[in-house]
């Protein structure tokens, strides 16, 4: 009886991981195959090009004076009109010199302005901080940059040509690590992002699928973000929250590839954890609200809903491998069939854990080859150590979330990521 | 049935396939060669694309160009 139920749960277990296996050689044989395709750049895109609607940029920024110097002043460096161009810095509550920093700025710029949150209002996370930016925005699209970023001088034409598609409701760019040589952590985020942002948000966008908007290096309508209400400030990943409700409202997310903006990596792993121990939680907490809706939406198509469910219980699955492993091994060795000798179960899960649990690697090294970074693919077995770390992250946040259901307790502690500044000195140009 | 392998063989060949497999980033550690990371190209659209200033080319007064300009600017995406 034994016997059967945990078999039962591992093929269960083994289905939903050859779905998502499945769902990561699709996303990369697409990304490959369109990849040959040379890119015209066609008359729309001209025509695109002569769409400069009003944008607001909000940098919500808490303790951040290493960096916001940096951002604000490739701000003052982008291309776009500046006579369309609102800055607003959100100054989260910051014990430093934040705010003065940004102030310096906005005597000299009149398209910047500050707004200052008092230690009441502010610390709340960056889901508030951004709301408080919205009130003040007139823009017609509102662009999120975080305070370490430093975009291309051409990034926001190159995003905001995408809103001549009035379905578009919002736009996602690309985010490459700027301190990526600094030391091994910094390295394996790097491979990471190129997994993520050269294939698998690429083959998303390529066949229509749910793009998700990342926090950052993005922008929505203006009149989109007040029908839905903003940010939702009780969840901790705004920006996949905010990602479903832009879909189920009946619009999409493109995404930009070539619309580069570079970021500071985490530099250790105690800050490795807190940052993707945030993530884990928040993309959780979507999984649990909006799970049923991507199932019941008339404005999703079949393909949208399938790929909608796996990106929402993406999180789910290092605690799901987990928990392979701890069915799977002793069904293998305690009701092995005679034909298997226990000496030989070591092939059956070595090659389960190479094909299932490592395609997302595969991602990750096509991004680097056709990012022309081959070199840097002799990095991918050192990722199997991030993803058991991603296990005790992962499983941890599940832990932590349904506690606080049953004890009640949001237990929504922004957990934020300090920033050295460190990446500056590979800024060449 | 599958004869059972002499254990040393098993473990010395998972020794020789994990020595395998972390060679080659234990080599880029060592003497890193990669060119990362990648760099931003700072190119602008505008310089590279200019939209024609009809006003100059063809004495068209400005209103009537920014009226055109605008109503090419509210197409939708035709292609599929």
């Amino acid at each position: 009886m034994i016997a059967e139920i945990l078999e039962a749960v591992f093929i269960l277990l083994t289905v939903l991981m050859i779905a998502y296996l499945g769902r990561h050689y699709i996303f990369t044989l697409t990304v490959l195959k369109n990849s040959r395709k040379r890119e015209k750049f066609v008359t729309k895109e001209k025509l695109a090009l002569a769409y400069q609607p009003s944008v607001t940029i909000l940098i919500p920024a808490r303790d951040e004076e290493r960096v916001i110097g940096r951002i604000l002043q490739r701000i003052t460096e982008l291309t776009y009109p500046k006579d369309k161009m609102q800055i607003i810095v959100i100054d989260d509550a910051s014990a430093d010199n934040t705010g003065k920093i940004a102030e310096e700025y906005s005597k000299l710029h009149n398209y910047i302005q500050i707004i200052h949150r008092s230690k009441e209002e502010g610390g709340k996370g960056k889901a508030a901080a951004l709301n408080a930016g919205v009130m003040h925005a007139n823009g017609e699209i509102i662009f999120c940059f975080d305070a370490d970023y430093y975009p291309q001088k051409d990034i926001l034409e190159k995003l905001t040509k995408e809103f001549v598609d009035p379905k578009v409701g919002a736009v996602q760019g690309r985010v490459i690590v700027l301190n990526e040589p600094q030391n091994m952590v910094t390295r394996l985020v790097a491979l990471e992002r190129i997994g993520g942002y050269r294939v698998d948000q690429k083959a998303r966008d390529n066949l229509g699928l749910i793009t998700q908007f990342g926090g950052t290096v993005g922008g929505f309508r203006h009149s989109l973000i007040e029908c839905l209400g903003g940010w939702n400030e009780s969840i901790l990943a705004e920006d996949t929250d905010l990602t479903f409700r832009v879909y189920l409202a009946g619009y999409r997310i493109s995404y930009v590839y070539d619309a580069e903006c570079y970021e500071e990596a985490v530099e250790n792993w105690h800050a490795y954890w807190k940052q993707r121990y945030r993530w884990a939680k928040g993309h959780m907490q979507c999984a649990f609200k909006h799970l049923f809706k991507v199932l019941k939406s008339n404005n999703l198509t079949l393909k949208e809903k399938i790929d909608g469910l796996l990106l929402l219980n993406v999180y789910f699955m290092p605690i799901l491998v987990l928990l392979s492993y701890i069915v799977g091994v002793p069904l293998l060795f305690a009701y092995h069939p005679q034909w298997v000798s226990i000496c030989w179960a070591f092939i059956p899960i070595s090659l389960y854990s190479f094909v299932g649990n490592f395609a997302p690697f595969f991602e990750v090294g096509i991004g680097a080859y056709l990012d022309g970074r081959t070199r840097a693919q002799w990095l991918i077995p050192l990722l199997i150590f991030t993803f058991l770390y991603n296990i005790a992250i992962c499983t941890k946040a599940l832990t932590d979330l349904i506690m606080s259901k049953i004890i009640g307790k949001n237990g929504n502690n922004w957990a934020k990521t300090l920033h050295s500044g460190n990446g500056n000195i590979y800024i060449t140009n | 049935m599958p004869p059972t392998p002499n254990p040393i063989i098993l473990v010395l060949g998972t020794a020789i396939f994990i020595l395998l497999l972390f060679l080659p980033p234990l080599l880029e550690l060592k003497k890193p060669k990669d060119a990362g990371p990648r760099m931003i190209s700072d190119y602008s659209f505008s310089a590279s694309f200019p939209i024609v200033n009809l006003e100059e080319k063809h004495g068209f007064d400005q209103a009537l160009a920014k009226k055109i300009v605008d109503a090419i600017s509210v197409l939708p995406n035709l292609e599929v």
